[in-house]
């Protein structure tokens, strides 16, 4: 049986985060503005309103300046007697008169402070919730919640079990949207619920050693294809978003998008055993009375009002089951395995291009494969690894809470470069004659099966024509649970001229980093292992070594204490390049003769190194 | 000449936008125009709404209701 799952969040804010700039304009900062008070208040209680006319449950996330507002509390505790809404407590939502006196900082992001101030603001707003009513709250969360700040909440207050813990893709590029003034930086984690690691919150838990204790979901639910390209703010399951994207008809106020965007998610239980999700999380500092952005109040309220009527009446065709925080924590555990990954075989659903991306996420591995380049990987993210990464004051990483990448397309270009050096991808080629051709280029689409435990994403056939040779491949990828693993097999369907052979190049050109600019090659390990072993020692020298029947070609990246090799079914000449400065990549590679109806395989395998 | 403010909307900058950034216009009452501070970009209500549509032509599917998500 199908279900689609959803979670509805208010969070009532008494100072939205917009307000400085927006409603604040041209006043000098008042924190504790009566008026803004009270506007705020009207709005949690139309969203409230809406979600309730439209028989769903919400989750209501009392932030820090709410415990300290009797109507906030008072609105909070007649919701959860009539509706059976949970009270929850947000980390977000910090800034207030209270809070200032307190803390003497404007900082207002909980992943970003030291961890000694988290400690203390975790233990004063838990306590202070507590205070007001009477028990510690079973759900949190802020648009990241790193680590050690999880891992304290779990420690000290048990009951905890659900938190918004990241939001899909919202780094440099949300950042650059914002004219670099937003600083929430968090790339390369899961799009749908997961079970955080201990060590990484963006790493699922492979196991209970690895378990943190909470089930976390993301902050909304984003387009996997328009937020890796785009603003994430514009394409998720908020009106907002919507609206901020201009993505409606402005005669008719219409945005088919949203519901497209909701269905696609509700889609994705062919790929999940029979499970989708959605969240919609609002504040209201979107929906104030003087319009935000192009929208005025009152297209703001239609468009909060649509999207839980569509929510409804999905959930009165027996379509949808709304939960609360915690009720889904329960249900995710009964659900969902440590090892089963979360899969989403997903189209454009805005630009009219019908290009078709897969995403995949288990505790070993984030990979993207895109069908418009033939199958390519062109996001790639070590969980294997599950790396220690701190954020917030007093660590490495202040603002930087984003998964470190091996391959990102469009932060280290893909298979298009301008001029010179190359872009990470892991794609083939094919040679013949002086001619070479890249899989790139070969636009296809995806059917997904499953067998046993592994996923698989059967290509529809491609062809290569070279001047006198048309070659038809099938690439086939394997993605098997529990092993950290992607098999990409070819096969040869067809050639014109049998007796032919072609030359198959598998390769992964790859770095590491976190944002579009390139980090430090040196000390990177390139291996050929195999019975001659030949390795090079990252020094932008432009060097390369091959072994023919190599066991396996690597690269040992020590800053993100991660190994990536390639594996080949038969015997094939294995090779390793390094970069150059101008081109500060290195290649994973094998090179085989194929001819008519053969089949290859490779295997890219990551592993946490040594 | 007095400062700049905040127009009736918070209009962003058209030309910004289509490059992906999210940039709030200021409103010149003398000149009734809006100006984008990060670009060059000026124009009256009018201007920026039709470039607002210029915008959304990127959205080849926004109108467009899918029933349909694979290509099975």
């Amino acid at each position: 049986m199908s279900e689609f799952i959803l979670n509805v969040i208010h969070r009532p804010e008494m100072v939205p985060e917009y307000s400085a700039t927006v409603t604040g304009h041209g006043k000098e900062e008042d924190i504790g503005d009566k008026k803004l008070l009270t506007e705020s208040l009207d709005i949690f209680r139309t969203q409230q309103r809406l979600a309730h006319e439209n028989g769903l449950k919400v989750t209501i996330h009392m932030t820090y300046a709410a415990l300290f507002n009797k109507e906030a509390v008072e609105i909070a505790k007649h919701d959860h007697e009539t509706y059976g809404d949970e009270i929850a407590l947000s980390l977000l939502g910090l800034p207030c008169e209270e809070f200032r006196e307190k803390y003497k900082t404007k900082d207002f992001c909980i992943w970003m402070f030291s961890i000694e101030d988290k400690k203390r603001i975790v233990d004063d707003v838990f306590g202070k919730f507590h205070d007001i009513f009477g028990f510690y709250p079973e759900s949190t969360g802020s648009y990241y919640m790193d680590a050690d700040l999880t891992n304290y909440i779990k420690e000290a207050y048990p009951s905890v079990k659900c938190a918004i813990a990241t939001c899909w893709e919202e780094g440099p590029k949300a950042y650059h949207t914002c004219n670099n003034s937003w600083y929430t930086l968090f790339d390369g984690g899961p799009w749908a619920p997961w079970i955080p690691s201990k060590q990484n919150t963006h790493a699922p838990a492979a196991d209970e050693s690895e378990d943190s204790g909470i089930v976390a979901i993301p902050h909304l639910s984003r387009d996997l294809l328009a937020c890796y390209d785009g603003n994430g703010s514009n394409f998720g399951t908020h009106p907002q978003n919507v609206l901020r994207g201009m993505i409606y008809d402005t005669k008719t106020w219409e945005f088919p998008y949203l519901y497209n965007l909701i269905d696609q998610y509700r889609a994705q239980e062919k790929y999940n055993n029979g499970y989708a999700y959605n969240m919609m999380f609002v504040g209201p500092g979107w929906m104030n009375k003087m319009g935000r952005w192009e929208a005025p109040y009152e297209l703001l309220l239609k468009s909060y009002s649509d999207g839980c009527k569509y929510y409804g009446d999905l959930k009165k065709a027996g379509r949808l089951t709304d939960m609360t925080m915690s009720e889904f924590a329960d249900y995710y555990r009964k659900k969902k395995t440590y090892t089963e990954p979360e899969c989403a075989l997903w189209r454009d659903i805005l630009y009219g291009s019908d290009k078709q991306v897969f995403w995949y996420t288990d505790p070993y591995m984030r990979a993207g494969v895109s069908m418009d380049q033939g199958g390519a990987v062109f996001d790639l993210r070590p969980y294997a690894a599950k790396l220690k990464w701190e954020v917030g004051i007093g660590t490495k990483h202040v603002q930087d809470a984003s998964y470190p990448f091996l391959i990102q397309e469009k932060y280290r270009a893909g298979y298009f470069t301008h001029y010179a050096g190359e872009g990470t991808i892991r794609s083939a080629k094919l040679s013949y004659r002086g001619e070479e051709v890249d899989l790139c280029l070969c636009r296809t689409k995806a059917h997904f099966s499953q067998e046993g435990s592994t996923r698989i994403l059967t290509l529809d056939p491609v062809t290569i024509e070279f001047s006198d040779l048309k070659v038809t491949l099938q690439t086939k990828e394997y993605f098997e649970e529990g092993r950290g693993s992607i098999r990409i097999e070819r096969t040869i369907l067809n050639m014109s001229r049998p007796d032919a052979s072609v030359e198959l190049n598998e390769y992964m050109t790859a770095c590491y980093g976190t944002t579009e600019y390139p980090e430090d090659m040196s000390g990177i390990l390139l291996r050929c292992e195999g019975a001659e072993e030949k390795a090079i020692s990252y020094e932008y020298r432009c060097r390369e070594e091959s072994l023919t029947g190599a066991s396996a070609v690597s690269a040992v990246i020590p800053a993100i204490e991660t190994k990536v090799s390639m594996t080949a079914s038969d015997t094939a000449l294995g090779y390793i390049k390094e970069g150059y400065a101008f081109s500060p990549m290195f290649t994973l590679g094998y090179k085989k003769n194929i001819t008519d109806k053969e089949v290859f395989s490779t295997w890219l395998r990551l592993e946490k190194a040594d | 000449m007095a400062q700049a403010g905040k127009g009736r909307l918070n209009y962003r900058c058209p030309s910004c936008f289509m490059r992906d950034l999210d940039i709030d216009m200021f409103y010149d009452k003398e000149k009734d125009e809006y100006y984008c501070i990060r670009c060059q970009y000026t124009g009256n209500e009018k201007d920026v709404l039709a470039r607002n549509e210029m915008v959304r032509t990127r959205y080849g599917a926004m109108n467009k209701r899918y029933t349909r998500f694979d290509f099975d």
